[in-house]
């Protein structure tokens, strides 16, 4: 190989400028974000199902599991998860229900927190699937691909509010091994992606804001007005906001008058599967992307060395002699 | 005592250690990047406890991949600067390289070689290529972590897939190397000379004829 000094030069000067440049590259944050004010929502205390979880259900119907049947364990375990016997489960996420309202009671009042995925900034579901069967797209959701995806349930673990629901007996795993890898598919609210790719609102959004009018629990728009709303509203009403700092950042931000320490204190007493910890910390961001960068950097040295280190034995091949080439 | 000839020197067994013991780190946190761990109760093993956590077994991924990253390309500046291209196939290698496989479980005899066997240039540009495609589509990996680079949703999981599946093949590459040096006697001092760098001149005198020679006559 010959690489001339200036050539070497010039590839690792831009190499550590990209370095450097990188740390002031704006996040991708996608081009919309949803406002969901909890004050407004009574939970559709006037219909038989939240309007908003009605509408989702409808509009994905058609992508709703149909396992094959029997399902097997996930051998070496005797285990598997199932929710097809319980489609008409609503109060909670389920592979058959992408978005329920969480009731609770905090003194004496009842409130109503519409919850589904929260479309990180960053999202660990993403960022870790193995099978790549996760994507963020630019409209700043993040989508499952049930083609792709192995129901391994990883990004179940790595989400920080657990959101992704598997169903076992679908899937890609069945054509693969079904007994030893794998487990089905996972599902969750894509924030209706062929809808907002089209401009559309979300489903849930429509449903909410056809009932409530101007008064609607949901606010769904381009990002930047969606963040500005909400901060100019937590400041002039004295709201809280959540959803803006937690994980880094996402595309869903609620607004309440109650503090969310006080709402997840009461979600974590009551150990529900699906709660609001204030304090969420993006991995990916404070953990790995430093060593990532370490990573990238030391590639770098090391090439460097490498270059230095041949050049300097060509020049003193006697130290080789023994040495063949 | 035995009369010794120098095969490898300290960079080569430095560059082949750092990126076999990384890449043995890699291999287990990469298999325990999949939801493998739990399920299979390895993380119920005393002292595997912490593979039950993704995030634990990325954190030691990231960590090795450092290790691993410069072995790797360190060995291809070095190697290609120099112009140490001793171990990249040569005519007649596939052949040669199935008599000596041939020989290696008993029959026929094995044709005199050079510093590397046939059959190992060919495996060094088969899991040559290998590495590399687990590097770069690693450090797109890192990249996209770091929003340093934006990939279209159909990119992000091409890449993903190939790093997973090249890890499998990397896996069984790996595997076969250990396998190979570990069962026929004949490659011993090949393994010796992994730790020690040398060979007995015998040995290089009976298996690596060529190359002894030529040492010799330089």
């Amino acid at each position: 190989m010959n690489l001339s000094r200036r050539g070497f030069l010039t590839l690792s000067s831009v190499f550590c400028s990209t370095l450097l440049v990188g740390n002031y590259v704006d996040a991708a944050k996608g081009k919309y974000a949803t406002l969901i004010d909890i004050d407004k929502c009574d939970g559709c205390k006037d219909q038989s199902i939240p309007l908003c979880v009605k509408a989702c259900r409808e509009y994905n119907k058609d992508r709703f599991p149909e396992p094959q049947k029997p399902i097997l364990p996930y051998w070496p375990r005797k285990t598997y998860e199932d929710w097809s016997d319980k489609r008409d489960k609503i109060d909670t996420l389920t592979p058959y229900n992408w978005i329920f309202i969480q009731k609770v009671k905090i003194e004496n009042e009842e409130i109503f927190i519409p919850r589904r995925c929260m479309h990180c900034d960053n999202p660990p579901c993403v960022r870790q699937c193995p099978f790549g069967a996760l994507n963020k797209y630019p409209e700043g959701n993040s989508v499952i691909n049930d083609k792709l995806c192995f129901g391994g349930a990883k990004c179940r673990d790595v989400c920080p509010w657990h959101i992704p629901q598997r169903q076992a007996g679908v899937g890609i795993y069945l054509k693969i091994l079904p007994k030893y890898a794998g487990g089905g598919v996972m599902y969750k609210c894509d924030l209706c992606k062929d809808r907002i790719k089209k401009g559309q609102e979300p489903a849930c959004v429509v449903a909410c804001k056809e009932r409530l009018g101007d008064k609607a629990v949901y606010t769904f728009g381009i990002r930047e007005h969606i963040y500005d709303l909400a901060l100019k509203r937590a400041k002039n009403e004295g709201l809280y906001i959540y959803g803006d700092k937690q994980n880094g950042g996402t595309s869903t931000l609620y607004l309440s008058k109650m503090p969310f320490e006080k709402i997840n204190n009461i979600l974590k007493a009551l150990k529900e599967r699906f709660q609001m910890p204030v304090e969420v910390e993006n991995k990916i961001e404070s953990t790995f992307n430093p060593i990532g960068k370490v990573a990238l950097l030391s590639g770098a040295i090391s090439i460097v060395g490498a270059i230095v280190g041949a050049i300097k034995s060509k020049k003193n091949p006697q130290k080789e002699q023994n040495n063949e080439k | 005592m035995k009369s010794k000839i120098k095969r490898h020197n300290k960079i080569e067994l430095l560059e082949h250690w750092s990126i076999a013991l990384s890449g043995i780190v890699l291999l287990f946190t990469g298999l325990g990047c999949l939801p493998l761990y739990k399920r299979y109760y390895i993380s119920e093993i005393p002292g595997f406890a912490w593979t039950a956590d993704f995030y634990n077994v990325t954190l030691i991924h990231y960590f090795a991949s450092i290790v691993f990253l410069c072995g790797v390309v360190f060995h291809i500046f070095y190697h290609g600067v120099r112009k140490d291209f001793a171990l990249l196939p040569k005519k007649g290698d596939i052949s040669n390289g199935i008599k000596v496989l041939l020989a290696m479980i008993g029959i026929g005899k094995e044709p005199p070689s050079e510093k590397y066997l046939p059959e190992q240039r060919i495996a060094y540009v088969g899991i040559g290529f290998i590495i590399i495609l687990l590097l770069i589509t690693g450090i797109i990996k890192i990249l996209k972590n770091l929003e340093w680079i934006l990939l279209s949703p159909e990119v992000e999981s091409i890449n993903t897939i190939i790093h997973t599946l090249s890890g499998f093949v990397f896996l069984l590459a790996f595997i076969v190397h250990v396998v190979t040096v570990l069962i026929f006697p004949s490659n011993w001092p090949l393994l010796k000379s992994m730790f020690t760098g040398y060979v007995d001149e015998e040995y290089a005198k009976h298996r690596h004829a060529l190359w002894y020679n030529k040492i010799k006559r330089d």
